[in-house]
């Protein structure tokens, strides 16, 4: 693994000022980096390292899902991943592990909130918007030991855009900035030490099986999880409906012509 | 209906070796259909027309039993769907796959990707051996327990 560098002070300092929980692993912080997914999924595979912290100031291979690409510029975003255990949830791990990426959501949009006072919605499962813009996006990948076994632990890395320099300008009709909401500059250490201030405390809820807690805070900052218009495509072509809220696991239900579908993974397309 | 309640049905089904079956109970509509080798093939659930609420339930693990291979050392283990969710066979879009018909694997080495709640779980080998083959075509949903790979273990 490449050699780390030492964490700026600033950072160092926001990061003393708040409660991080569980999230009390070392903090190893790059200059550079490829992916901090990659650096912590290695921490990972080491074993006992729940709770460990990687953040980067540039990303050279910044990843989302399958495939694409994060845009990852120096100093315009936040870049963390950090090595989470579902499987320690008091009650019903499989049900913590499902929520995760909810979870996340939740907790970098109420990082933010608590760091700006901007209140970012969330659409299905964890994208974090600012009216239909993308303020910042998960990745979480998880290792199972092998095929019948819960997932051991968890990679969850977010990318933030801080500056608008964060994302290519084509895409400013689809992804916002912090600062390009706000209008003015903003503190990234300080933001970075208050989502994941969040995430800590969220996860402490997870942990603990307070899954009610998380669903409540979901739906408040989710208002196109019900009556909004989607589309999906299945095995058996293209499908749409009426969203109806989620289920206790996190499912999306949508409302067809044919009765309510549960819905747990694949792309979904809002009007 | 419950978890308890669908593996009932499922022993009834195996029991009496029923060829197919379909039961709708409480807007759930569940079918079990016997494939031409015997095993039964996954398991459909979907909510019966005018159903209000949708299973909150996985559906359950299908019962495959695996082929036992006589009088050789030769172990056929077919790897299963620890959760419902979408398969990727490769890293992402355009990416050879993992593994193909053929490939030699290790124990521990990723086979493919289940995506479930966005959450991205890389299925690794149990054993060290052969993929003999891919039951299920990239970007395609599984259900809990379908068979994803049959590997000729070494």
């Amino acid at each position: 693994m490449q050699t780390a560098n030492p964490l700026p002070a600033d950072f160092a300092a926001a990061l003393g000022r708040v409660p991080l929980g569980r999230l009390t692993g070392p903090v190893v912080y790059y200059a550079e980096i490829g992916s901090t997914n990659d650096v912590a999924a290695t921490l990972a595979a080491e074993g006992n390292r729940e709770g460990s912290i990687v953040i980067a100031d540039l990303q050279t291979a910044g990843r989302g899902r399958r495939g694409h690409r994060w845009f990852s510029p120096q100093g315009a975003g936040l870049y963390v991943s950090v090595v989470l255990a579902p499987r320690l949830a008091t009650e019903r791990p499989d049900r913590a592990t499902a929520l995760l990426t909810l979870t996340a959501g939740v907790a970098i949009a109420e990082g933010v909130q608590d760091a700006t006072g901007l209140a970012p919605t969330i659409k299905w499962p964890n994208d974090v918007l600012v009216g239909r813009r993308k303020l910042a996006g998960i990745l979480a990948e998880g290792v199972h030991g092998h095929a019948s076994a819960a997932v051991h632990s968890v990679v969850l890395g977010f990318g933030l855009n801080v500056l608008s320099a964060a994302y290519p300008t084509d895409l400013a009709d689809r992804v916002t900035s912090l600062e390009s909401e706000l209008g003015r500059s903003v503190d990234r250490a300080h933001v970075c030490a208050a989502t994941l201030s969040a995430l800590a405390t969220r996860y402490d809820d997870l942990l603990a099986a307070r899954y009610d807690a998380i669903l409540d805070a979901w739906r408040a900052r989710a208002p196109r999880a019900r009556h909004a218009r989607v589309h999906w495509d299945t095995p058996g072509g293209p499908q749409a409906g009426t969203t109806v809220g989620i289920d206790d696991d996190g499912a999306l239900l949508v409302k067809t012509g044919r009765g309510v579908e549960r819905i747990v993974s694949g792309e979904v397309r809002w009007e | 209906m419950d978890l308890d309640h669908l593996k009932q049905i499922l022993d009834l089904v195996r029991e009496h070796e029923l060829s197919e079956f379909e039961v709708e109970q409480g807007g759930l509509r569940l079918k079990i259909r016997k494939d031409r080798g015997g095993a039964y093939a996954p398991v459909t659930m979907a909510p019966a027309p005018g159903a209000h609420a949708a299973p909150s339930h996985a559906v359950a693990p299908t019962p495959v039993a695996i082929p036992p291979v006589p009088d050789d050392e030769i172990e056929l283990a077919v790897l299963k769907s620890p959760i419902v969710g979408t398969f990727y066979r490769c890293a992402e879009p355009g990416a050879p796959p993992f593994v193909d018909v053929g490939t030699v694997v290790k124990k521990g080495q990723v086979l493919c990707i289940v995506e479930a709640m966005k959450l991205m779980n890389e299925i690794d080998s149990e054993y060290d051996g052969e993929i003999v083959k891919v039951y299920v075509e990239n970007g395609q949903p599984v259900q809990y327990g379908e068979r994803l790979f049959a590997i000729r273990a070494k």
